[in-house]
């Protein structure tokens, strides 16, 4: 099928469900050991084991064309999730289906219709250039020649690598390397496209340029994406829609403005000052977070912002900075309350 | 097919990044016929036949018997898929539309001619330089058949390891396994004890073992002996193989959702 048909049809499609579960459960079993020796011999004789419940009875959907992002600390079922959508591991209950495939079936037609990038691991052939790796790629996936061409050349344009392609994969960057990954993984016009922590250890360059080229294989090809990340940067720049997860369950399913407009409660106003203040007031619920003589950091409920301003304009700052509140104070909330 | 060329090629591809490796390969090659020569030179002092071979007879047994050991390298594959079921990344191989057996086999592939190409350089470079006149089975059909047990024999070790690999999603630790296969090839291919001290109903019941067909047999097929036995030596096999390929499916079908992929 030509790539505009299939482009066309992934349009067209925007109203179905290309992913979904219901009541869907993981539990794995572990193996639990006293400690030292005699806990060793203990349980060479008597194994003992427990449950752990990763995925409690979720009922998740996801349309086609749709950037989602998965939140959640760790061990919350994020990456579980993730590998039973890819058919890595298996369900303990409930249903799945994803483009219309029982996903631990492991079908090729199934598998040839998704990607899956793992900051943490990698597809890549550490002793081989990018080119040999593509190349072995092209004829897994069965791309004919030109097909695999004008893929290469629309994302070694995008990523913007063209000197890096006959280069040893494990002389590049990470954050080179991270390209390599989702061109690889992308090569093939993927309908759903997986990313669990793309952007782990990048820097602030490299995780925007990651970014951008996500939002444009999102909106250009309409891949299908499902993003988890710790860096709450990548889900608010990206993800129209997020679900929060935490001990298993979905504490939260819908968009990720409102997500955290709800937890956005305060804001933090830097003071600077030509002058030596001391003995400042502040409002009854304002917090002094940072203070030398010259420069005051303080936190404040959203809604008295402008009262705490007012006030503050009697000391004549020389500049003023109102930032909204730390992200990380935002999923902390987010997390410990429950959506 | 064209992607499990497209992997053997990889693999080669792979092996060719190190140049060091590539020579100290050859070298090694080269040690080893050179040993040879020296050593069986010594024997054979003033004489011309030791234990029916003669000196260039046995020096071609040798030449091809420690090639066709140094072409099964399969050990790896077992190796690998239990350290990536253990260690959580078995995942690459299970998301990429490939049948796994497939890609090991690939990867054997490739690497298995790699060594056969620069291997063989050496070996018939120093054939030339010691002179030493090959032996070589006079029959076409017996040069099929020595060429067809060796290749039957190498995918069956491919088979046995992967199979090896896939019991690492049952039993977690699969070290004892590996053990047992490694005695048993030594001792089926005679290289703990010499097959000759064995009662004959031993070596009988042996025979019935695939071991015996992958490096020895193919061995002394290509140096013109044991012509009776090639026959019976391709029909063990090829249902070891057949026998192998069932186990692989079921234990697959059966053991694959116990994997959890965690450690990653």
């Amino acid at each position: 099928m030509r790539e505009w048909q299939r482009m066309d049809n992934r349009k067209r499609g925007r109203d179905m469900n290309i992913i979904e579960t219901r009541q869907l459960s993981k539990t794995y079993r572990r193996v639990v050991k006293q400690e030292g020796i005699k806990g060793s011999v203990k349980s060479l004789f008597k194994r003992e084991y427990e449950q752990k419940q990763a995925v409690k009875e979720m009922d998740f959907s996801v349309r086609e064309g749709e950037f989602v992002g998965l939140i959640g600390p760790n061990g919350a079922g994020k990456t579980t999730l993730i590998k039973m959508l890819t058919g890595i591991i298996a369900p303990s209950s409930g249903e799945i289906q994803v483009m219309g495939f029982y996903p631990n079936d492991l079908k090729n037609d199934f598998k040839r219709q998704y990607a899956i990038v793992m900051g943490q691991k990698s597809q890549l052939f550490f002793e081989l250039t990018v080119n040999d790796t593509l190349r072995m790629f092209q004829e897994i996936y069965g791309l004919k020649e030109q097909e695999f061409r004008e893929a290469k050349e629309y994302f070694t344009a995008l990523f913007g690598v063209e000197k890096l392609l006959d280069v040893q994969v494990r002389t590049l960057s990470l954050g080179e390397r991270m390209k390599m990954e989702l061109m690889a993984a992308l090569l093939h016009n993927p309908r759903i496209l997986f990313l669990d922590e793309p952007t782990i250890g990048l820097d602030a360059v490299a995780s925007r340029q990651i970014r951008r080229f996500l939002r444009e294989i999102n909106q250009e090809r309409g891949t299908t994406i499902l993003l988890t990340s710790h860096y709450m940067e990548d889900i608010r720049a990206l993800c129209d829609r997020s679900v929060v997860i935490n001990h298993g369950q979905k504490i939260y399913d819908g968009e990720t403005e409102e997500l955290f407009e709800k937890y956005q409660r305060d804001r933090q106003v830097t003071l600077s000052f030509d002058r030596a203040v001391e003995g400042m007031e502040l409002p009854e619920r304002a917090v002094l977070v940072e203070e030398t003589p010259y420069k005051k950091v303080v936190r404040v409920p959203r809604e008295e912002s402008g009262a705490l301003l007012q006030r503050m304009m009697e000391y004549g700052p020389r500049d003023v900075i109102v930032e909204e509140d730390e992200i990380g104070r935002v999923v902390e909330r987010i997390y410990e309350e429950g959506a | 097919m064209r992607k499990y060329r497209e992997i053997m090629r990889v693999y080669i591809k792979a092996q060719l990044a190190w140049r060091a490796a590539v020579a100290f390969s050859m070298l090694f090659t080269v040690a080893k016929i050179l040993f040879a020569w020296l050593l069986w030179g010594m024997i054979f002092r003033g004489r011309n036949i030791v234990a029916g071979f003669t000196f260039h007879g046995m020096l071609s047994y040798y030449i091809v018997s420690s090639f066709l050991s140094q072409l099964e390298m399969s050990g790896g594959i077992s190796g690998e898929i239990s350290a990536r079921i253990r260690n959580g990344t078995f995942s690459n191989y299970m998301v990429m539309p490939v049948s796994i057996e497939g890609y090991f086999a690939a990867m054997e592939v490739g690497v298995v001619l790699f060594y056969l190409c620069f291997d063989l350089l050496a070996a018939v470079v120093w054939v030339f330089v010691f002179r030493i006149q090959f032996v070589f089975a006079k029959s076409a059909v017996m040069l099929a058949c020595a060429l067809l047990m060796t290749v039957l024999g190498l995918f069956f070790m491919v088979q046995l390891n992967c199979f090896l690999g896939i019991l690492t999603l049952k039993y977690e630790e699969i070290s004892t396994f590996l053990m047992i296969k490694d005695n048993l090839v030594s001792l089926v291919t005679g290289s703990i004890v010499p097959l000759a001290l064995f009662p004959e109903r031993v070596v009988g019941i042996m025979r019935l073992l695939p071991f015996y067909y992958v490096t020895y047999l193919p061995s002394m097929l290509f140096t013109g002996r044991c012509a009776e036995e090639a026959v019976r030596g391709l029909v063990v096999l090829g249902l070891w193989c057949v026998l192998m390929q069932w186990a692989i499916v079921v234990t697959w079908r059966k053991y694959r959702v116990k994997y959890d992929g965690v450690g990653v």
